[in-house]
């Protein structure tokens, strides 16, 4: 017999779950060694039900990783179903395709088992500080040349690590300690999770999870088809132009469709892959999709499965949008952070007051490797953003990170961990799109390589070529630039600089909102 | 002749006034309603009142303690004075760049604070230091001179200075200074190696900023406290609560107001640290519990935690990251939406949720018959009877019954609940948000060590912390007795305490133990000298020295208690041993990295400014029997339960639960099962029982 929950159980049960997923995350962040997890919230915890069926996922999460954790549990569940699991086993991958379309993030489940039944999954994933291969550019042609690929696998049997596994992981890495250190930090916050859930599915009576997560689902679904049923149905078109690459232009088009209570986003027309690892594979497409959908529609509404069952979305294999083995992927930011507003063009044309602007997104960033001045190799990632669109409320903000949330480094820290000297950082003036309510700045950072010895840097840079677009009647922003000794460079490409060579980066910025 | 300290704490609605006798461990209490608009008024004329109705004389007055959101306000309302920026030429939209994150991620419509000073009062001087402090590009005055002019012509009068790596290397700083309170002798300077010598230079202008923003305001209300205070006859020294918990003087408060923002928070915490540990109780989740919201700090070892780092003014007041950025020592502490104008309502969703929304004082909960319409959390314990219609608030208001049962049936029917459920369901939702918060609050920080026991104060915390605790599995609560001037008795009881830091970016192994000794000896001294001059050269101090230390690659450091000095061969090996042991307590394993860096070394001086006793009158023989009984609804069903006064008890008595304990201001709930003792030093004492 079914249970049924009241408004104040349900209220106390969800409020138990989602403080349990936020307890085990902020284990994961205090024990991370990678930058990302810890400073910019680079991961996510997730508790779902024996399905695979998400119920809650933990509060602070970069909208990478909506709706890719409960898909690799489904795919887990595939290789490993449940007569093959056991209590205390860990299952683990980083595929491309199940996973969240880069090598970096790792994906651990483990399967929750109360009085000897498959009750729940626990699951985690995160930011590896390495994972072999290049150094993170657009230039790997394959997914090989990317690191070290880990098919769905299990990391523990009943609570035993597979020697062998961790052997392999930690000589196909540059830092094996943090990178295997942050491993067991998620299968702590698995552990965290298992024990919390267990404990409160006893104090409340609940032998399995199937008729919460109906109703935490259920009341979820209902609110997003109840938002999308105010919209007027049709289907509604648009595309947008990103840098590319040699010179070509890469096409995004979709064709969003409401129809009664329910979406389709569709990007038939879209430009096919590429041989750069600029390829977004299809789970980081529907996560920027829905992150897109969710911001104009129900922005606060947990992020659970019931919250995705009203929206699909379909992409033609082989197109960028959804590549095929063995695609490259570790950039696909440089694609996904478009898709958000592919889907503002479409929802703009009958709800304009809930979008805004083009940013100046995708995010920048500046990888350097070399040798010290005491012959220890070095290698730091620095990121930098440039200005938010502006809206119908107000200007955009200046310098933000959007969709991600990913913060830039300190420039005393910067100087200290590298050999570098910074010359400037600061507002692009003129940058921010023109209109009633202006774009948000860019900004401009000019820097001295300090090295006694060369090295190489290369970049994450978009929007050098096509701005990001203003919206009712708004102008673009300013288009961002990437110079090396003063002359304007091709940022796809890698340069090995010497002392007193400069680098000048000027991020885009955001796109103004109606006539100046 | 009797010898008394005075406490003063202004808080946003009551200013509280409490005499101590240190000697007879008597103390008496008087609220003056607060008078933003002229703070030191509501001071002197509550100093007044409480001087003659206790028949003191202001001579016999031994020492004075302050502490008030004076400050903190002038941030959150941008009443600060008309101030500059001069930093290094380059970077002047450091201020307004920040981290370049949001707080939310789903609302494209969020606002990011705006950086106290706009962009053309920031101006560059030309000059350049390298991370190690090397100067690479000389200070140019003629830069300096020309950019102060600028400001003054413009109206600053307060001025922020600070320069890339003067954390390192104060010398282009003090320079600058020099130069311009050479030409503008009247401008209030605040200097980053001053203020927060520590790297990252976002949060450095931040908070050497949002100093100088206040400083003008701070100068001219101490100054003018002190005299007329001294006026009235008193003539014994003003210090002043900083948000560390510790106190300083007059001079030090004025040069770095900024370190005095959270001082009446932090004079709670240390309360509540004294109470617990009055009972023996050294660990504690502090619990306090007002009209909207509710406040945790946690207590280890006797001490609250103290963070390096604290947010003013926030965007939206319970989002974490949507405020200004402080890198000052203060006490640690988490602000929940949750208290007893909380509204309760069903969200979107169809779920019963509780707060942030609250009814306030004006129309306030439904039953205080004043238009509120919306049930609260102090309607949910009228109608569950754990509240009384008549006394509410020392008997000056009577609480509507009707009133509130009409807005929770308008609740229930809408959520389909019965009446009594309805309010129960209340009780439990705000009751578990506050303890998720907490949960999540304690895993952040590595909840490991002895379990704490909750201990409770404000209008709420003893109605609500029993069933805060069980829901956090702890088994212990304790009550204090006169909770409601709990802050300001915690003034008369902290200790002088001086908080320095700095920034040395290295590796523990180059480390020459001479040389760390040598930093850790010049924060010493200059500790020293703050102390001394804030209680004389007699003072006894107590050094701790601390660092944050981390693993090579981290991000995040982890603060570790380190030996004491001097150091010398051998020293260097023992802080990594107290680093490893720190970190495995906190995070269970040690990674194995080799290199562990050194980021900021901390010395906290501390000296006790002599506590004394503190007694509250509890009768020899108290009654057992309760003076009334009373319907209240626990579980399914309505029972009746007795209740006592909280002044008739005395010490060694026990009370078993369900039963209430009243006091003029708060009532303890005691949930079947529990029971509770009146320890002998006035404290109630909860335990839950398995």
């Amino acid at each position: 017999m079914s249970r049924i929950f009241d408004a104040i159980e349900l209220e106390l049960l969800w409020r138990r779950l989602i403080s349990l997923v936020d307890e085990a995350a902020a284990a994961l962040v205090r024990t991370s060694f990678s930058t990302l997890v810890r400073e910019s919230y680079d991961f996510s915890c997730i508790v779902t039900d024996a399905r695979g069926e998400s119920l809650v996922q933990a509060t602070e999460s970069i909208p990478s990783f909506i709706g890719t954790l409960p898909a690799t549990v489904k795919h887990f569940l595939r290789f490993f179903p449940e007569h093959m699991l056991e209590p205390g086993d860990v299952l683990v991958t980083n595929d491309l395709w199940m996973g969240t379309g880069h090598l970096p993030d790792i994906t651990v489940a483990k399967p929750i088992f109360l009085d000897g039944r498959l009750v729940a999954f626990s699951a985690s994933t995160a930011h590896a500080p390495d994972i072999g291969g290049k150094i993170r550019s657009p230039e790997p042609r394959e997914v090989f040349e990317e690191g070290l690929q880990i098919p769905p696998l299990k990391l523990m049997r009943r609570g035993e690590a597979d020697a062998t596994l961790v052997a392999i992981l930690r000589q196909n890495v540059r830092t094996p300690d943090q990178t295997l250190g942050d491993l067991w930090a998620q299968v702590v916050a698995l552990d965290v999770m298992e024990e919390r859930l267990l404990h409160l599915m006893r104090g409340h009576g609940l032998h399995d999870l199937t008729d919460l997560a109906r109703e935490i689902q259920g009341r979820c679904e209902a609110a997003m088809r109840s938002a999308i049923r105010a919209l007027p149905d049709g289907t509604y078109h648009s595309a947008l132009q990103t840098d590319g690459i040699l010179d070509t232009p890469i096409t995004l088009r979709m064709a969003l469709t409401i129809r009664g209570d329910e979406i389709t986003m569709d990007f038939t027309g879209t430009d096919a892959q590429v041989d750069r690892a600029i390829n977004c594979a299809m789970c980081y497409t529907y996560a920027m999709c829905m992150y897109g959908v969710k911001v104009c529609t129900e922005p606060h509404l947990p992020n659970n499965e019931g919250a995705f069952r009203a929206i699909t979305v379909t992409a033609p294999p082989g197109c960028i949008v959804n590549p095929v083995f063995p695609a490259s992927g570790g950039s696909r930011m440089l694609i996904g952070h478009y898709l958000p507003m592919l889907v503002f063009g479409c929802l703009g044309q009958v709800v304009p007051e809930r979008v805004m602007a083009a940013c100046g997104s995708p995010m920048w960033g500046m990888n350097q490797s070399g040798v010290r001045a005491d012959g220890k190799p070095y290698a730091n990632m620095f990121f930098y953003n440039g200005g938010m669109g502006a809206n119908h409320q107000g200007d955009g903000i200046a310098c933000l990170s959007w969709p991600s949330n990913v913060s830039s480094t300190s420039i005393e820290v910067s100087e200290h961990i590298a050999p570098l000297r910074f010359h400037h950082k600061k507002l692009r003036e003129e940058s921010g799109g023109p209109g009633a309510r202006r774009g948000g700045m860019g900004q401009d950072i000019l820097i001295e390589v300090r090295s006694p010895t060369p090295i190489a840097v290369s970049f994450l840079a978009e929007r050098t070529v096509i701005p990001a677009f203003g919206v009712e009647g708004g102008g673009a922003g300013a288009t961002g630039a990437l110079h090396i000794n003063g002359e304007k460079v091709d940022p796809k490409r890698q340069y090995v600089l010497r002392a007193g060579e400069t680098i000048q980066l000027s991020t885009p910025g955001g796109g103004g909102h109606g006539p100046a | 002749m009797t010898q008394y300290a005075l406490a003063i704490d202004i808080g946003g609605t009551f200013t509280d006034i409490v005499l101590h006798g240190p000697e007879s461990g008597r103390f008496f209490a008087h609220k003056e309603l607060t008078t933003p608009a002229e703070p030191a008024r509501g001071v002197l004329s509550g100093i007044r009142h409480l001087l003659v109705r206790e028949g003191v004389a202001p001579t016999d007055i031994t020492r004075v303690v302050h502490a008030t959101t004076l400050l903190t306000n002038a941030l959150i309302e941008r009443r600060g004075a008309p101030t500059g920026l001069l930093t290094t030429e380059g970077f002047r939209d450091i201020l307004e760049i920040g981290h370049e994150r949001k707080y939310e991620i789903y609302d494209l419509f969020i606002a990011l604070p705006k950086p106290l000073v706009r962009r053309a009062l920031r101006l560059e001087a030309r000059e350049r230091l390298a991370p190690d402090g090397r100067v690479e590009t000389p200070l140019d005055p003629a830069s300096v001179l020309a950019a102060a002019d600028q400001l003054v012509a413009a109206g600053v009068t307060s001025l922020a200075i600070g320069f890339l790596h003067a954390y390192a290397n104060p010398v282009h700083e003090q320079q600058a200074a020099a130069l311009i309170s050479a030409r503008h002798p009247g401008l209030h300077l605040s200097l980053s190696s001053e203020v927060s010598p520590q790297i990252r230079e976002y949060e450095r202008l931040s908070t050497t900023v949002a100093n100088a923003y206040v400083k003008p305001l701070a100068v001219s209300y101490l100054d003018a406290l002190a005299r007329e205070i001294a006026a009235l006859g008193v003539t014994a020294p003003l210090f002043l609560m900083l948000s560390n918990g510790g106190l300083t003087h007059v001079e030090e408060a004025k040069r770095v107001p900024v370190r005095l923002l959270e001082s009446g928070p932090a004079a709670g915490a240390l309360a509540a640290a004294v109470f617990g540990g009055r009972s023996g109780a050294r660990d504690l989740l502090a619990f306090d519990m007002g009209g909207t919201t509710a406040k945790l700090a946690v207590v280890r070892d006797g001490v609250p935690r103290v963070a390096h780092r604290f947010e003013a003014a926030r965007e939206r007041r319970f989002t974490p990251g949507s405020g200004l950025p402080l890198s000052i020592s203060a006490v640690e502490l988490i602000e929940i939406g949750a208290g007893g104008g909380s509204i309760a309502a069903l969200d979107p969703l169809g779920l019963l949720k509780v707060g942030p929304r609250s009814a306030g004082s004006d129309p306030g909960p439904a039953c205080y018959g004043r238009g509120g319409a919306e049930p609260t959390v102090t309607d949910a314990n009228l109608a569950l009877g754990y509240l009384q219609a008549e006394g509410f608030a020392g008997g000056t208001m009577r609480l509507d019954e009707a009133a509130s049962g009409r807005a929770l049936d308008a609740l229930g029917i809408a959520a389909g609940m019965a009446p009594g459920a309805t309010a129960s369901g209340v009780h439990a939702v705000v009751n578990e948000a506050m303890a998720a918060a907490a949960r999540v609050h304690l895993a952040e920080h590595g909840g490991e060590g002895a379990e704490p026991a909750l201990l409770v104060t404000g209008g709420g915390g003893p109605l609500h912390g029993p069933e805060v605790a069980r829901r956090l599995g702890l088994r212990q609560v304790i009550c204090p007795p006169a909770a409601g001037v709990a802050s300001a008795l915690g003034l008369l009881l902290a200790p002088a305490r001086v908080d320095r830091v700095a920034t040395l970016a290295t590796k523990l192994d180059t480390l020459a133990p001479e040389m760390l000794e040598a930093r850790f000896g010049a924060l010493e001294d200059e500790a020293r000298a703050i102390i001394a001059a804030t209680l004389g050269a007699e003072a006894g101090i107590t050094l701790a020295r601390t660092a944050d230390l981390r693993f090579a690659g981290q991000g995040h450091e982890l603060a570790t208690d380190l030996p004491a000095g001097p150091y010398g061969a051998g020293s260097i090996a023992a802080i990594r041993a107290e680093f490893e042991a720190a970190y495995r307590s906190v995070f269970a394993g040690v990674p194995p990295v080799a290199t562990v860096e050194v980021v900021n070394i901390r010395v906290a001086a501390t000296a006790a400014t002599g506590e004394g006793r503190l007694d509250p009158e509890i009768p020899a023989t108290g009654l057992t029997a309760p003076h009334a009984h009373r319907a209240m609804r626990f579980g399914e069903a309505m029972q009746s339960v007795p209740a006592f006064r909280r002044g008739d008890l005395g010490a060694g008595q026990r009370i078993a639960g369900p039963a209430v304990v009243e006091d003029g201001m708060s009532t303890l709930l005691l949930p079947p099962g529990a029971t509770a003792l009146l320890e002998a030093c006035g404290n109630l004492v909860v335990d839950l029982g398995a």
